[in-house]
């Protein structure tokens, strides 16, 4: 059907469209990029590639892929909050502790990563570009859905070839109100309230499940999401660095700032009297 | 720092397994290869009924839960009632503590068989110390004791497989306090604690919620902000708790809800 | 680590099961008359290893009637750790203090089972070695001292300049703002009397120098070395993922040892 609209409704000055190139817009997966990627020469490119950069298997392993996070993000009566750390780790060295894990996939949607960081950068950025063909084409924006959807048909295509991600979609749409997703790649596809992931989601979990109701102000929302990610980077050791936070509404998304842990975490502490566990007298 | 010799980089890949072999000089891997069967493996194995199936060894002692908290004038210790062995729960009203004297209290979690023989052991010798002396042993005194005990044994042939929670009065100052060991016997003091996954869900909430100043009811209420988020998202069910708390009168125990509902959100 | 006439220790705080932080108050550093000692690794075995040497050490100040010497420590630290030869503690030790006699700054490091590894500038063991290394490297030097050049009695505040002092052993270029107090970090042997300095404000120089030359009477060599001791220590582990959540420095001269709490990052 939405062949025939395109076909039927196609401007003008888009006569040059060739049928190859038809062909290449409505197949998500072929389309701008040739998707080809290099393949080791061995027999089990799969295999070769985890014995090569699975440091838990193999800890002298020769590449060490950047893992070690805290993402989450939760539905609200005001949308979604979407909160991040900001720590890369290679091993136990701290590679970086300003990494942006939220990618913008539109000013409407936004993306978390989670496990390896040039997978779910490279593949977000993909999924923005789907999804602006997804509008060029339709003339309207993508359902957080379909976008979702996008994305963990894609992963599972490349399922247990070594892709390592966890990441989420959130977005407001007028169809669906505040939509969130989990996505993995496993090519697990999950809608929900609330999801935590990364090596310190269970520490995150604690903090927001404790506090978490639907019908959230803003406010409360933006702080109890802060408090949860700084949970997180206090007890995971491979989480840690700066707390980003994003708020996102029907307009779009709004930041709400890339601040550094250490002044949060010891305002948290002496104004509000948490973490007591951490010394500030010496005995 | 760690606690488990998996981290420290400086040992070698030999150790890297649940129970350490001792025995075993770390520096010899030229000569000695890392693999090889150990003289006992070697010999045939008895043919025996098999009694027990293990889907996932190990995975089970993680999910028995143990948690402490201390306040203002008391010690919370609980711990899950569900006893299990690999896929099915043996009791589900198990008690996986005991008392050592009038003020102090031992939780334990671990290998079937070690955890209640270790903590007996160590109950008797308190209670041996107390009839000898006519004088209660600290809570320091017992986890520093313990801490020995289990340090000893750890570099035996055989040594205990325990996970503890040691919470305690001061008998004379009257301070409340709560130690923390792992079966390596590393000991640490601190202010509220838990073993196996509870620690990932519970040190969180606690590091939020907790004050040194809270009174007993306040205990109870983090105490189950603590097993709800469990019930929560704790693939198994633990079967509730068994909580007890260290007061100035002695070692009382705490009715608990174990049927609350809790709903994810 | 090795300052004039004085040496320093430090560690972090974190108690950890791999990614899990268990406890943020677990000191490694033990003192045992005027020696220290610095223990990394695995955390059973130094609980074990610092009680057995107390009990050692005890037991010899009993029977010696005097404190053991910082060389005759690490010795018996060699020895008692090879005894394990076969199954050894997984621990590192670093051991510092000052002679008893001499005065002069003892540092040594042992691997687990018991090479002494002496050194006249730094020892540094635990996870974040390699990070301890690069730091130590490029903050350490010889006989560290501390000017403290105090600027605002030279120009008003908010005038900033730059400066340049020729030292017999290379140079010192700083940027300067006139409304603080400058502490400059260099090698005791820096001799104003020798020096020459540039800057884009030529006059009143001669006379704040001269003025300042005293300042080598009053050296604050454990103030400077505590601070170098302590950026390299925090900046460490800040590299880190398994180590950090706070620190404590000791800062051991001819006649006190001073302990310090250094607040950390706490991620």
């Amino acid at each position: 059907m939405d062949t025939l609209v395109a076909r039927y409704s196609r401007p003008t000055y888009d006569e040059t469209v060739t049928e190859d190139m038809e062909e290449e817009l409505l197949d998500p997966v072929a389309s701008g990029l040739s998707l080809k990627f290099a393949m080791p020469p061995v027999a089990q490119p799969s295999s070769w590639l985890r014995s090569a950069t699975d440091d838990r298997m193999n800890p002298d392993c020769p590449i060490k892929i950047a893992h070690g996070t805290t993402t989450l993000a939760f539905r609200f009566q005001g949308g979604i909050i979407v909160a991040t750390d900001s720590r890369a780790t290679s091993g136990d060295w701290i590679a970086s502790q300003t990494v942006k894990k939220v990618i913008e996939i539109n000013d409407k949607m936004l993306g978390t990563m989670a496990g390896g960081a040039a997978d779910c950068q490279y593949w977000l950025a993909w999924l923005g570009m789907q999804c602006r063909l997804h509008e060029l084409r339709h003339k309207r924006r993508i359902s957080v859905a379909a976008a979702s959807k996008i994305l963990a048909n894609l992963v599972y295509s490349y399922k247990n070839m070594g892709l390592s991600m966890g990441t989420m979609c959130a977005g407001v749409t007028k169809e669906e109100g505040p939509a969130l997703y989990y996505i993995d790649s496993d090519g697990t596809r999950l809608a929900g309230n609330l999801f935590c992931v990364g090596s310190g989601q269970t520490f995150a979990y604690g903090v927001l499940d404790a506090e978490y109701k639907y019908d959230l102000s803003v406010e409360d929302a933006l702080a109890l999401g802060s408090r949860s990610i700084l949970a997180a980077t206090h007890r995971d050791a491979y989480s840690g660095g700066f707390i980003n936070l994003y708020h996102v509404k029907e307009q779009g998304w709004e930041k709400h700032g890339f601040s550094d842990t250490n002044p949060i975490f010891w305002k948290t502490k002496l104004e509000k009297g948490e973490f007591t566990n951490v010394t500030s007298e010496l005995v | 720092m760690c606690t488990d010799h998996g981290c420290a980089s400086f040992i070698d890949k030999a150790y890297r397994c649940d129970q350490p072999e001792w025995a075993m000089p770390h520096q010899a891997e030229a000569r000695l290869r890392v693999d090889e069967p150990h003289e006992d493996q070697l010999l045939e194995r008895p043919t025996h009924l098999q009694h027990t199936k293990q889907p996932f060894p190990g995975y089970h002692q993680k999910m028995e839960v143990l948690l402490g908290i201390t306040g203002k004038d008391f010690t919370i210790v609980a711990s899950s009632k569900a006893a299990m062995r690999g896929a099915t729960i043996l009791k589900a009203q198990d008690v996986k503590q005991r008392q050592l004297n009038k003020s102090s209290l031992l939780a334990y979690s671990g290998e079937a068989g070690d955890t209640v023989q270790f903590a007996e052991y160590i109950q008797a010798n308190t209670q041996l110390y107390s009839m000898r002396n006519e004088a209660d042993l600290s809570p320091s005194a017992i986890a520093h004791f313990v801490r020995g005990e289990l340090a000893t044994s750890l570099r035996s042939r055989k040594p205990y497989n325990v996970n503890l929670l040691l919470g305690g009065l001061d008998p004379i100052t009257l301070k409340p306090s709560l130690y923390w060991l792992d079966y390596l016997a590393s000991l640490a003091p601190v202010p509220y604690a838990a073993h196996g996954y509870a620690q990932y869900y519970c040190l969180s909430i606690l590091d939020k919620h907790h004050n040194p100043d809270i009174d007993l009811e306040t205990g109870i209420k983090l105490l189950n902000m603590c097993t709800d988020e469990l019930k929560r998202r704790m693939p198994i069910d633990f079967k509730g708790m068994t909580v007890k708390a260290v007061t100035k009168d002695g070692v009382i125990d705490i009715d608990f809800d174990d049927d609350k509902v809790v709903k994810s959100a | 680590m090795v300052g004039k006439d004085c040496v320093a220790i430090a560690c972090d705080l974190r108690l950890g099961l791999q990614a899990l932080t268990v406890s943020n108050n677990f000191p490694k550093i033990f003192q045992y008359g005027d020696v220290l000692l610095g223990l990394t690794g695995l955390a059973t075995d130094v609980a074990t290893v610092s009680d057995l040497f107390r009990y050692k050490v005890n037991m010899y100040r009993l029977r010696e009637e005097r404190n053991i010497a910082p060389s005759t420590f690490a010795n018996l630290v060699s020895s008692s750790l090879y005894e394990r030869r076969f199954g050894p503690y997984f621990v590192s030790p670093v051991v510092a203090g000052l002679d008893q006699k001499t005065g002069k700054p003892f540092i040594c490091g042992f691997d687990s089972i018991g090479c002494i590894d002496f050194a006249k500038d730094f020892i540094v063991s635990g996870t974040a070695t390699e990070q301890l290394f690069g730091m130590c490297e490029s903050l350490w030097e010889p006989d560290m001292v501390r000017l403290d050049l105090d600027f605002r009695t030279l120009f008003p505040p908010g005038i900033f300049f730059y400066m340049m002092i020729l030292l017999k052993n290379g140079q010192l270029n700083h940027d300067v703002e006139c409304s603080t107090i400058m502490h400059i970090i260099c090698t005791s042997d820096l001799n104003f009397t020798n020096a020459s300095y540039q800057s884009t404000f030529a006059t009143g120089f001669d006379e704040f120098f001269a003025n300042n030359l005293n300042l080598l009477d009053d050296l604050q060599c454990p103030e400077d070395l505590f601070e170098t001791i302590s950026q390299a220590l925090l900046n460490a582990v800040d590299r880190d993922a398994l180590s950090g959540w706070g620190a404590h420095v000791y800062i051991i001269e001819k006649d006190k040892v001073t302990k310090r709490l250094l607040k950390g990052r706490q991620d």
